[in-house]
């Protein structure tokens, strides 16, 4: 309940530092400004200790540089970047051909063995493409452990947005 | 350094062998001793000394003990603790003289082990081998596999982290023994498993994911009928993006229902407060909205959609566009929110449409 809290106190001030700096009678940048200025009060509550978050933090980065700045501008300096992992470009039929010609002699359930850690490999990518920075995770139990935290932030995230609306429609309907 | 000392002693003590317990108290109040008599000494001492008795013996425990607080105490300050700033890439290939740069804490805490364990080793008469994995407070993982004999010892080995999963086996019995460092994993080797460093150490790791994966099938609801990790890390996915899509409709609601921008405290109620403390998502009961839940359109175990919700859902739509019609909205904002409502639900049906066409096939 203080993770809300100090979320919804550092929203606040991103949506103050946002309101002079835009068209107000947009709907769709109204929308932006809220759902960024979320996004890095989320990231900054872990001050910079997460591999997600600094990742989270530069790509808003990229978006409006100004804001982000000014909202971290208390808390710490410029995040590093990671190194990017290699991702290794296979050439697929080669690799499908040359993978068949080694499992020819092995038995059938090596090769479901093989196609279950495929399929978790596949499975593993895919979270990497969701949680923000999991191309620059080099590890799976970094992964699991950033994906933790992450989701665990995003559920504070939710609740207080939630809520908020929640307030903003009663507030309305009185 | 203490308490962190005082803390995995309980746990070195369901760990240890049960045939040399006796060793192990003896090696804790050794421990104890030494750090209140040495509390004082100065990292490069140390290393002299470690170098001079020519072992690189890192007998570590850690715990999950530190995991376990983590999550007892709630995912807020401690848990930062465990993560450390830092996540470059531990392909550890540590040498003894690189192991010696970590922060002078630890040092000494390494250095006091060493010099216990060349005493206790004169001692010893069995044959063990034992696995440590360790974790720093930076989060630099670096595993290191200690055998030992008699007379001698043997150089500590470093690998890299292995991604591979692979079974070697080997009919040997195994023991274990302990400790002290904090930030040490110990690993006990099981009957019938090998007792080569690599596949230890990868058991090692593979026992690390799947026990955080038992965390994240915890917080991820509906996880606990799928099994396996490749359906786990599905729901997870599944779970991930779907509050990523709360995040965006939620925004855009907010952006709808509030022309200024601004989140003035004193709107909400104190309902609104007590909500907060207590975690839970609000709900309005007069007027139920339409809300991008997880369980939104649940798929049993064949997959088959449950078609109730999905007249539940369309109920909720209607009675949302009659509240929407009767306050003073514009006419524009109650449109927006229509068609954004209306898509979403579209964008439902879609998704579980596939779901379904790919548990099919």
């Amino acid at each position: 309940s203080s993770m809300n809290e100090e979320f919804l106190k550092k929203w606040q001030m991103g949506l103050q530092i946002f309101s002079p700096s835009i068209d107000n009678t947009s709907v769709s940048e109204r929308k932006r400004a809220i759902k960024l200025s979320a996004d890095v009060a989320m990231a900054s509550l872990r001050k910079g200790t997460t591999c997600w978050s600094r990742a989270l933090i530069q790509k808003t980065a990229t978006e409006d540089n100004f804001l982000v700045r000014q909202m971290l501008s208390g808390i710490k300096e410029e995040p590093l970047i990671n190194k990017k992992l290699p991702k290794v470009m296979c050439h697929r039929k080669i690799v499908r051909r040359s993978k068949k010609i080694l499992m020819r002699r092995k038995s059938r359930s090596a090769m479901e063995e093989v196609a279950a850690k495929k399929l978790v490999k596949k499975k593993t990518q895919g979270l990497r493409n969701v949680v923000p920075g999991g191309e620059f995770m080099s590890s799976n139990v970094l992964l699991i452990q950033e994906t933790l935290d992450y989701i665990i932030s995003l559920q504070t995230q939710v609740n207080v947005m939630k809520s908020i609306v929640d307030a903003a429609e009663a507030g309305i309907e009185r | 350094m203490l308490e962190g000392l005082v803390s995995p002693e309980s746990l070195s003590l369901s760990y240890a062998d049960m045939s040399v317990p006796e060793r192990l108290k003896w090696l804790q109040q050794l421990q104890q001793q030494e750090v209140l008599s040495q509390s004082s000494n100065d990292s490069p001492e140390l290393l002299q000394i470690l170098q001079f008795h020519g072992s690189n013996n890192d007998e570590l425990l850690q715990s999950t003990f530190s995991h376990f607080q983590m999550l007892g105490s709630g995912f807020g300050t401690n848990y930062n603790m465990g993560f450390g700033p830092s996540h470059e890439a531990m392909d550890g290939c540590i040498s003894r003289t690189g192991s010696c740069q970590i922060d002078p804490a630890d040092t000494m805490g390494v250095m006091l082990k060493n010099s216990e364990e060349n005493r206790a080793i004169s001692l010893k008469t069995k044959r063990k081998s034992e696995v440590k994995t360790r974790e720093q407070e930076k989060t630099e993982k670096k595993i290191k596999v200690e055998a030992e004999t008699e007379s001698n010892m043997k150089g500590k080995s470093n690998m890299s982290n292995k991604e591979a999963y692979s079974d070697t086996l080997k009919e040997t019995s195994k023991g274990a023994s302990e400790i002290q460092k904090l930030d040490y994993i110990h690993v006990r080797a099981r009957r019938g498993q090998a007792t080569d460093r690599h596949s230890l150490a990868e058991r090692a790791r593979r026992e690390k994911i799947s026990k955080k994966m038992k965390y994240l099938q915890d917080l991820v609801p509906g996880c606990n009928q799928v099994t396996g990790k490749a359906g786990t890390l599905d729901e997870i996915i599944n779970y991930v993006q779907s509050l990523q899509r709360q995040v965006e409709f939620l925004s855009m609601k907010l952006a709808v229902l509030n022309p200024e921008l601004d989140l003035s405290v004193e709107d909400l109620s104190v309902k609104q407060f007590q909500a907060y403390s207590s975690n839970l998502p609000v709900i309005v009961a007069s007027k139920p909205l339409i809300m991008v839940d997880v369980p939104l359109f649940p798929l049993d175990q064949q997959g088959s959609l449950d078609l109730s919700v999905i007249n539940l859902n369309q109920t909720t739509t209607i009675e949302a566009v009659r509240f929407y019609h009767s306050e003073n909205f514009s006419d524009y904002s109650k449109f927006l929110l229509l068609v954004w409502e209306v898509t979403c639900l579209l964008y439902l049906f879609a998704s579980a449409i596939y779901k379904l066409g790919n548990s099919v096939t």
